[in-house]
């Protein structure tokens, strides 16, 4: 794997992140944010074309299969254990998808901005605000953004901000990753000028 | 018995020519009865006015592919005689929720009109229209010789609806339900086939949910003597489909239920016996969960089959290398990715006639599977079928040069849809972009048809699209392309493009409206999550008054960007049951 500038003036598109680093961060699902550095995720970054990371999240519209073998798929239950022996591991592997996509998710807007095409992720396929935040990192191939837990940083100036049921913008990470998933409709990144410029 | 009406004659006609007239009227429409094609149909009606009139008198069969192109009126007024109507509804990416509900494409208007113009309507054909129960019971109560009922990815209805076309349709021959968005409320509706009811022969109830009851399944299958298609639900179980195989023997396409249930060496043998009986058995499916232990029992049918159906089995790779060897005939396969490329492989040996290829993923949300196919298993089946014609593949690594090989072996590609499920993947030996694949894939195969394409792509290979593929009708396009450039190469190039879709590119408004002069000649185009904007959209919608240019509004972004745009040709203007989401321009 080669490493890239991950700037934005690079490839053709404004949206890059990194495929490989994320998908691997995808299972390692207990790992804290503090652990991993901003430039880990940016490494493995294998071309500098577009790459669109927010697809690994089981999205509703992606991969193109249609409804019927996708359900089919993600609630097969497990066979009884005569038929089972040789697809076991499969049938394992589809439990645990089961979990993360197929109908449980709820997907909600993300928009940085500056940046015209928002994306989209899927909440209830996280496991909490550490993975929300480097998953947000890599879609939009920007180290550093803030939420709740880091204002205090103030060289930070990515600020993530969602908006409740009650139409408010605020904070991510003011109330606890529970009770955020029921009430967050949309998310935003904003970009505050840095102090030099 | 069916009045077909006939045009009177004009007199006036005869008096003046001087000279023979070609055929009578009659004749010439007898002749032009035999043509079958829509697309025949069509280049027969523009000849002269004469041969339009023979056209619109004798054709009983029409094919609309947008329903939104034409009106109910504007059909029954040029054509009195249809007894078979087919309709597609919805854009093709509604298939993936890119459409919301409500959006439209509903049958009930054209019923109403069908009920007064066609009471002799024999045959109804419809692919994503929302269809409800309601609907089905005027359907029903509405057409006396009514004989075909095809419903595939249809949604509004409910197994009520299926309840009142089983209990009225006394002529009913097909009743094919696939793929619909429907409200399983129980299986009762089967059983509502009155006992004097014979002359099924098609059903295929596959994707209901609920049970049956097997009693009035098994009735009805003894009953219906010219039975040539049973596909049931996964809910009818190995020692039932015995039993049914046993009843019809003369069936050519049989979808089995679960092949789950354990079994005895007396009921395995049984069973191995019913599959042998049916001696015009051609099409498999079905098989769910089915795995090395059951499988067997279908080899007796084996050596006859052209088409086999495992997408509903997770086969391992020597499950299904031990079932192919027996299946030499096979001319359509359709397989989970489960049995990755060691299975690939066992297909391009034992199965030298195949045509079709359709791999499907198991896991297709699992980033990190290492399991699934790779481009080797597809160079495989490409080596061994050099007939191949038509694929579908999902893997999650491929190659350019991979993919020129394939095409080498199969240079006779009809339809090409390669899913390489991580968006904007490169070649990932030599990280470079897939155009190459694909510009191999369209100088090549000169016969392509219909194209999806997938992977890091550049502007390159659009360009190579639009140069190349003379052929081309339909094409889909996701994550891929650098600039407007590459749209516009398409829409300046590939002459016989009907069908594009696009969605998650970074084309704009230039792009969109360099495709002016062709639109027209095109049944839609569908782009989302690209770079329009209302006012792009304004623009095309005002240079081009005879296109319908349709944005579907997401709530939350911005009042200037066009989220999902599609734009089709339409005789009959801006339709009128467009909901509130829907802004034609």
């Amino acid at each position: 794997m080669t490493t890239t500038d991950s700037s934005p003036s690079s490839p053709p598109l404004s949206i890059t992140s990194s495929i490989d680093s994320s998908s691997h961060y995808q299972t390692n699902s207990s790992m804290e944010t503090s652990s991993l550095l901003p430039t880990h995720l940016t490494l493995g970054l294998s071309v500098s074309g577009p790459n669109f990371s927010q697809r690994q999240q089981g999205s509703a519209d992606w991969p193109p299969i249609k409804t019927l073998l996708r359900r089919a798929l993600a609630n097969n239950s497990p066979g009884s254990p005569s038929s089972s022996s040789s697809s076991s591991s499969c049938r394992q592997l589809r439990q645990t998808v089961d979990n993360t996509s197929g109908d449980n998710s709820l997907f909600v807007k993300v928009k940085m901005e500056g940046i015209k095409i928002g994306r989209k992720i899927d909440v209830l396929a996280l496991h909490g605000y550490p993975h929300l935040i480097t998953t947000l990192e890599n879609m939009f191939s920007t180290p550093n953004i803030l939420w709740e837990q880091y204002c205090h940083h103030k060289k930070y100036y990515n600020v993530l901000t969602y908006e409740d049921q009650d139409g408010d913008w605020m904070m991510v990470g003011d109330v606890p990753w529970e009770m955020f998933l029921t009430t967050v409709k949309r998310l935003k990144i904003t970009r505050t000028p840095s102090p030099s410029g | 018995m069916d009045p077909v009406r006939k045009r009177t004659k004009d007199l006036s006609k005869s008096v003046d020519s001087a000279h023979l007239a070609p055929f009578p009227d009659e004749v010439l429409e007898k002749v032009l009865s035999l043509v079958k094609s829509h697309k025949d149909r069509s280049s027969v009606s523009l000849v002269c006015k004469d041969w339009y009139n023979a056209d619109r008198w004798s054709r009983s069969k029409i094919f609309i592919g947008n329903c939104y192109s034409v009106s109910p009126e504007i059909v029954a007024r040029r054509f009195p005689n249809i007894r078979s109507v087919t309709l597609k509804g919805k854009p093709r990416f509604s298939d993936f929720n890119l459409v919301p509900q409500n959006w439209g494409a509903d049958i009930h208007s054209w019923l109403v009109v069908f009920a007064q113009v066609y009471p002799f309507l024999e045959e109804l054909r419809l692919k994503r229209m929302v269809v409800s129960d309601e609907s089905l019971e005027f359907l029903a109560n509405s057409f006396p010789g009514f004989k075909v009922l095809s419903l595939l990815s249809c949604d509004g209805f409910s197994t009520d609806g299926l309840k009142a076309i089983a209990t009225h349709c006394k002529n009913l021959t097909e009743l094919d339900i696939q793929e619909n968005g429907i409200d399983d409320l129980g299986g009762g509706w089967l059983s509502c086939f009155p006992e004097t009811f014979v002359s099924l022969e098609v059903l295929n109830f596959a994707s209901l949910n609920s049970d049956v009851t097997f009693d009035a399944l098994e009735r009805l299958v003894s009953r219906c003597k010219a039975l040539r298609v049973l596909k049931v639900n996964k809910h009818i179980s190995l020692e039932q489909i015995q039993k049914l195989l046993l009843r019809a023997p003369q069936l050519m396409e049989v979808g089995t239920g679960s092949f789950q249930q354990e079994l005895v060496p007396r009921q395995f043998a049984e069973l191995e016996t019913a599959f042998g009986s049916c001696k015009n058995l051609h099409t498999l499916s079905g098989l769910w969960e089915a795995s090395s232990v059951y499988l067997p029992v279908i080899y007796p049918a084996c050596a006859n089959l052209t088409y086999l159906n495992l997408s509903y089995a997770t086969l391992q790779s020597d499950e299904l290398s031990k079932l192919l060897p027996n299946c030499s005939n096979l001319r359509r396969l359709w397989v989970l990715d489960t049995v990755e490329d060691k299975g690939l492989e066992a297909v391009g040996s034992s199965c030298p006639l195949l045509e079709e290829l359709r791999v499907f993923p198991a896991d297709p949300f699992d980033q990190d599977m290492v399991h699934g196919v790779t481009e080797s298993g597809f160079v495989a089946v490409s080596s061994g079928c050099r007939k191949l014609h038509y694929v579908l593949y999902f893997c999650r690594q491929m190659t350019n040069a991979a993919v020129a090989t394939i095409v080498k072996n199969c240079p006779d590609f009809t339809h090409f849809r390669l899913c390489i499920m991580n968006p904007g993947q490169a070649d990932y030996l030599t990280n470079d972009p897939m155009d190459e694949a694909f510009g191999a894939v369209v100088k090549t195969c000169t016969k392509l048809q219909r194209l999806a394409v997938s992977g890091l792509l550049t502007d390159k290979t659009f360009e190579y699209i639009g140069k190349y593929a003379k052929n081309l009708e339909t094409l889909s396009v996701a994550f891929a392309g650098s600039s407007d450039r590459g749209m516009q190469s398409v829409m300046e190039g590939c002459p016989k493009l009907r069908k594009l879709e696009i969605r998650d590119c970074p084309f704009g408004n230039e792009a969109l409206l360099s495709g002016l002069d062709k639109y027209e000649s095109m049944r839609s185009l569908w782009m989302s999550a690209c770079n329009l904007t209302m006012n792009g959209c304004r623009q095309l919608a005002k240079n081009m008054p005879r296109l319908n240019v349709e944005v579907i509004k997401d709530e939350e972004s911005d009042d200037s960007e066009a989220d999902k745009v599609y734009v089709y040709r339409s005789v009959v203007g801006p339709r009128r049951d467009a909901p509130p989401f829907v802004l034609t321009l």
